[in-house]
């Protein structure tokens, strides 16, 4: 064989090798955030598993309160049945904004901080939330890395040819975050 | 309590400065384990070469050096460095978080500290450590672990007591900082080259003693003959006081920079460098020896347990940066 054919030879196995090494950076990639997104969801059942509990513990003690407790028990019921990225951020954000509200109004019971199962429950409910940030966090880190890969050329093509797509960021706008306001129109 | 059972491959994936300072530090653990291996075998070189030096002028002595007694001196030293830092590395976090003293706690014994730990891996992505006290009143923190897959976090009964929720989240994500990239790993193999090296300076200047003084007998027969020998032991003697005391400082100087890394890792997790300066300042007001702390395990700590180093005149030989340095330097992060 003359010298031409091992050049062929050479550049047909170096495409062949970053073939397989692109597909597998952006299989590692989707399984990644996949993971990241899964552990969103852990945490987002356990934090509707953990706001009935709290809701029971504390609702004789604050007896004036029963309209910031029913807001909780809604925002929780809704955030239970949302489904879709979109809808779930605005579900969950809402149900912080109520579950933040209740801390705050919980701080005027003192009676609530000498118990200890109260005091148990929030402390799961605030660590459930800040898993809840800290998975997004992670998830739309990862979701950046593998969506720049599906964007940026050459790496494109091989994601358009074996059907990897862009991912959506989870993004909890700043104004949904806040506790909503009462319009008076 | 759900956590990540398995770490996903962050090989796919180049979107956050954390994995690429992950990939930084194995890199940079390569280079300096090369770099101190080439002294070890340096030493090594010299020493075989005083041992069979057999008398003459300085340009035998020159020739002595690049002669077989020396490259097998050379090649001996290399290859036991390498092994003890093998096994070391297959072995060493076992050994690290036992010298401490530090007992593993339950879910049902510390729930807060456990959540952290658990909000602080899933902000990291990475498995879950084991959790451990160390029951002393004096509030620290320490990492430990060859892998992500297998690490730990310990903190000292003091620190549960001083800390609010923030600030133990601040410390624990420097901590999670400190497994995520390697930085375990990565002192421990340069911890044990400096050990080696520093071993085989003493044996090489006992080994001159004996050795240079049989040859002195020999020389006093045929004094014409000495310039060599006096040039290869004054070159022993300038590498084994050197090389040991070179070796230290790079040690420190990469504690140093692991510490400012794992501040910066801990805001990039938190998301609030608040939580991490005011655990700072608590730490370093009530920084005292504890039992369990040695030289050897100084620099896994947030803060060293030993010594204050808080001046500059002795900014070169600590193992972690001055406390203004490390809060100035999270305030800018603001």
């Amino acid at each position: 064989m003359d010298t031409s054919t091992w050049v062929v030879i050479g550049i047909v196995v170096a495409v062949g090798l970053w073939l397989m090494m692109t597909y597998n950076r952006l299989v590692a990639g989707r399984n990644q955030a996949k993971n990241a997104w899964s552990q969103i969801d852990v945490q987002l059942k356990r934090r509707h598993d953990l706001i009935p509990n709290l809701v029971e513990v504390v609702k004789d003690a604050m007896g004036y309160e029963q309209e910031t407790l029913k807001l909780v028990v809604e925002a929780r019921n809704a955030a239970v049945k949302a489904t879709g990225p979109a809808e779930i951020g605005r579900a969950e954000a809402a149900l912080t904004a109520a579950t933040t509200q209740l801390f705050a109004l919980m701080e005027n019971y003192p009676q609530l901080k000498a118990n200890d199962n109260v005091m148990q429950l929030q402390e799961e409910l605030t660590a459930t939330e800040n898993k809840i940030s800290f998975s997004r966090q992670f998830y739309n880190d990862s979701i950046m890395g593998l969506n720049n890969m599906v964007q940026s050329f050459p790496a494109n093509l091989i994601a358009g040819m074996f059907g990897f797509t862009e991912m959506p960021h989870l993004d909890i706008p700043e104004s949904e975050r806040a506790v909503p306001k009462v319009n008076l129109r | 309590m759900s956590v990540p059972s398995s770490v996903p491959a962050p090989s796919g994936l180049t979107g956050t400065d954390f994995l690429a300072a992950q990939r930084a530090n194995r890199r940079r653990t390569r280079w300096l384990l090369t770099i101190l291996t080439l002294i070890a075998a340096g030493l090594g070189a010299l020493i075989g070469a005083v041992l069979t030096f057999e008398g003459g002028t300085a340009e035998d002595a020159f020739q002595a050096l690049i002669g077989p007694a020396a490259i097998g001196g050379a090649l001996v030293f290399a290859l036991a460095s390498t092994i003890w830092s093998g096994i070391t590395l297959a072995f060493g976090d076992r050994m690290l978080s036992g010298i401490a003293g530090a007992k593993e706690v339950t879910r049902e014994e510390e729930p807060q500290l456990h959540n952290i730990v658990e909000e602080m891996a899933l902000a990291a992505g990475l498995p879950k450590p084991r959790v451990l006290v160390i029951e002393t009143e004096v509030p620290n923190a320490f990492a430990t672990g060859m892998r992500t897959s297998r690490s730990a976090i310990g903190v000292t009964r003091g620190l549960l007591k001083t800390l609010n929720r923030s600030e133990l989240q601040g410390v624990i994500g420097h901590e999670m900082g400190h497994i995520g990239n390697l930085d375990t790993r990565y002192m421990t193999a340069v911890g044990v080259t400096v050990g080696l090296i520093a071993m085989v300076s003493e044996i090489a200047l006992r080994s001159m003693q004996w050795g240079g003084m049989g040859r002195n007998r020999s020389s006093n027969s045929d004094s014409k003959k000495g310039g060599g020998q006096a040039i290869l032991v004054i070159l022993l003697i300038v590498l084994a006081i050197l090389a040991p005391i070179a070796a230290k400082l790079v040690q420190f100087a990469v504690s140093r920079q692991r510490e400012y890394l794992a501040d910066a890792t801990s805001v990039q997790f938190t998301r609030n460098p608040e939580g991490l300066i005011g655990a700072l300042e608590k730490l370093t007001q009530a920084a005292k020896p504890f039992p369990g702390v040695s030289g050897a395990t100084q620099h896994l700590f947030i803060v060293n347990p030993l010594r204050q180093f808080s001046s500059r005149a002795w900014a070169l030989f600590a193992t972690h940066p001055a406390l203004e340095d490390r809060i100035a330097r999270l305030r800018d992060l603001r």
